[in-house]
């Protein structure tokens, strides 16, 4: 956990990356051995070449705590020496054993998690045992056929397993690109109907149509839920990770904690997954070195001396949100304020709420110490910035003596998103519903204009309603006032939208944008509407995070 | 795919390595450069066609907001998006108006697609490596910057873009 620059997420990305070509190269190795020892060629060479891979394997893998992994290649490493020293051992059954270890390495290092199941390995790992013990005393045919009678089918495959496949998840990304030309299709189909419609007026043929697309409609929704299913992992394979990170930072810190994982089974889409692991250690480590006291400073305010972590998911209302709570010190408001004051913000009439939110400003780590983990490049408004960028939100809740927490919010997936489209000067854009509060017809006299910026009164509360023409700088915008608004939220912002029309709902396929764009803040991604055309998908959360700089 | 962008670079390479040679009379079999060439106001440039992946009709550029200059905009290219360039304002035009004839030329650029957006595409031109230059010292205009040379041949005049230079627009 010492190495490399980011000690974060990628770590376990990284390992795979570097030790998969290893380990695959190792299995052809394997498999080239089997060849030239049938055709009676000894393949030293290949044998040395071998071990030094297995060595780096098995180095890799025993850091990372990949123990399955670190054990076949260490017995592998065992079988190479011994059939190095014994050329008469180069039997066929040796050949065997060696291929299927190759087999389960690569399978154990492709599929590398904390929650590997460690039966296989354990399986393999005795195999060799037996073979090594029994074959210096009698490296005969005799003993290796006894070998081959006990390998039988794989012990990894069968059972519950016997129905699963293993699957790139990239042909999953490839089956979404196609579903999302299937629903740009469908739109296409709806839009040319309405067209026909005018034109020709109702008549048998046209409801037909009209019925098709509805069922096509069905099915492509049943495709995508079936798909987007299939992308789901569990939260706990990330979750996973930090019984042992919390124990290391606390032991490091020299801090007693408990550690509460709840939730584990919320899915959540793997490319969701793939980022979050990040900001999460960030939050999770954080809480240890810096929420949590000193076990003399805890029993001397009355704690038990033993701090709580909290890591809880759950699904609620079709997002994912990730609680991460301490019963730490809680924030230093008045730290946060000085600190704030250091850096110019007038904070002079800011509540305490306002003062927390501030620990996601860039700066503004009221960290007293860098330490090994948390301190290291990533601040709270990195991670803030990652979960932003995934359309999440994230929350912080603190009260002095009592502990902090972060909720994040989270999407469940990024790659298809329900959204209202809208049209601003002739633009179309894509809002994600689930940003989306309502849509409100603007009536001139509801709307007041206060500094230079539209407030309007929505369900009993006072909210800005700002031009989408000015927010989006559109090259001609339109003067006066537009007559819809779409109230946005994220987490507990809100403010209206004034757009020319209201197109409809459509689940929309997520595009990213091209390094060549830039990074605007006001658009998250682009996607494809049903008349061929690109639509900017906007970013609500910066929008509303950046409420101030739009005049 | 950087062996592709190495690929890509070769045949301007290779006449850049070639004009010397040329300069002192060695007849080598006269190299061609394979060039397509489009027109943006009166003059025309080229580029390596091995740096194009195709041609295609402009069928709407959504404006994306907030991108850097000389970004015109996203098109579908069959279900990707592709940024297109406004190469013109690139090089010191004015932005261009879409007509009929205008075309987006997609260029392959250390991997990535991206869209030239130009006022027409003429065809593809071999000229020989022998018939470029530098680009002349007395036209001093921004553009000169964005050409590896010009080449001269059948009284057209070819100004070759270095597309790398054109289309680092964050620098």
């Amino acid at each position: 956990m010492t190495a490399g620059e980011n000690p974060f997420g990628d770590l376990l990305q990284d390992y795979i990356v570097e030790c998969l070509p290893l380990a695959e190269q190792v299995g052809d190795a394997f498999v080239e051995l089997e060849r030239s020892w049938r055709s009676d060629e000894p393949g030293d060479d290949l044998l040395t070449t071998v071990k030094g891979r297995l060595h780096t394997i098995k180095g890799n893998s025993a850091m990372m705590g990949i123990a399955p992994a670190r054990d076949v290649a260490h017995a592998l490493e065992d079988a190479c020496g011994f059939l190095g020293r014994a050329p008469d051992a180069r039997t066929a059954d040796a050949a065997a054993l060696l291929v299927a270890g190759g087999g389960l390495l690569v399978e154990l290092v492709g599929g590398a998690s904390p929650e590997l199941d460690p039966a296989p390995a354990t399986a393999f790992v005795e195999r060799v045992r037996v073979y090594l013990t029994a074959a210096p005393g009698a490296a005969t045919t005799g003993s290796d056929r006894r070998q081959t009678e006990r390998r039988g089918p794989r012990s990894d495959e069968g059972g519950a397993a016997g129905n699963t496949v293993r699957i790139d998840f990239r042909r999953l990304d490839a089956m979404l690109e196609v579903l999302g030309e299937g629903l740009i299709q469908h739109s296409s189909l709806v839009e040319l109907y309405r067209r026909l419609l005018r034109k020709v007026g109702a008549g048998v043929e046209l409801e037909e149509l009209d019925q098709t697309v509805l069922s096509l409609q069905k099915t492509l929704t049943r495709l995508e839920s079936t798909l987007m299913e299939a992308r789901l992992l569990p939260v706990s394979t990330v979750l996973g990770r930090f019984p042992r990170l919390v124990r290391d930072v606390a032991h490091a810190e020299g801090k007693k904690v408990r550690l509460e994982v709840s939730g584990g089974e919320t899915a959540l889409d793997k490319a969701v997954l793939d980022r979050l692991g990040e900001p999460l250690l960030h939050l999770v480590s954080n809480a240890v070195a810096h929420g949590l006291e000193h076990p003399e400073e805890r029993t001397r305010a009355g704690k038990p001396a033993e701090g709580h972590i909290r890591l809880r998911a759950a699904s609620v209302s079709g997002r994912v949100t990730i609680r991460v709570s301490d019963d730490g010190r809680g924030l230093d408001v008045e730290a946060i304020r000085a600190k704030a004051e250091s850096l110019g913000l007038d904070v002079r009439n800011a509540d305490d709420a306002q003062l927390h939110h501030l620990v996601f400003v860039s700066g503004l780590s009221t960290a007293e110490r860098v330490t090994t983990l948390s301190g290291r490049g990533l601040g709270l408004d990195v991670a803030a910035n990652v979960i932003h960028a995934l359309g999440g939100t994230i929350e912080v809740e603190s009260r002095k003596g009592q502990g902090t927490a972060f909720t994040l919010s989270l999407p469940v997936t990024l790659a298809i998103v329900r959204s209202l489209i809208v049209e601003v000067d002739r633009e179309r854009y894509a809002v994600p519903l689930s940003h989306v509060a309502e849509t409100v017809r603007a009536e001139p006299e509801a709307i007041r204009q206060i500094n230079n910026q539209g407030v309007t009164q929505w369900r009993g509360d006072l909210i800005h309603v700002a031009d989408a023409g000015a927010v989006l700088g559109t090259p001609e915008s339109s003067r006066g006032l537009r007559p819809f608004y779409v109230v946005m939220t994220a987490g507990a912002k809100r403010r209206g939208l004034l757009v020319d029309r209201l197109i409809g709902h459509q689940d929309i396929v997520v595009k990213g944008l091209d390094p060549a764009l830039g990074r605007p803040t006001v658009v998250s991604g682009t996607t494809i509407l049903g008349d061929g055309r690109v639509a900017c998908i906007l970013d609500v959360v910066r929008i509303l995070d950046g409420a101030a700089h739009v005049n | 795919m950087s062996t592709d962008a190495r690929a890509v670079a070769e045949p301007l390479l290779g006449f850049a390595d070639s004009l010397p040679a040329a300069a002192a009379g060695t007849a080598a079999p006269a190299a061609m450069l394979h060039l397509l060439t489009f027109t943006l106001d009166r003059e025309e440039f080229g580029i390596p066609v091995t740096q194009v992946r195709e041609v295609i009709r402009v069928d709407g550029i959504t404006r994306v907001p907030q991108v850097p200059a000389h970004v015109r905009g996203v098109t579908n290219l069959r279900g990707r998006i592709l940024a297109v360039v406004e190469i013109r304002t690139r090089l010191g035009l004015t932005p261009a108006v879409v007509t009929p004839s205008s075309r987006i030329v997609v260029v392959e650029l250390m991997g990535r697609a991206l869209g030239l957006l130009v006022d027409r595409v003429s065809q593809v031109t071999k000229v020989p490596v022998d018939s470029v230059a530098p680009p002349p010292e007395e036209v001093v205009t921004a553009e000169t910057d964005f050409l590896t040379g010009v080449a001269r041949w059948n009284s057209r005049l070819i100004m070759l873009l270095d597309l790398d230079k054109v289309l680092l627009l964050n620098a």
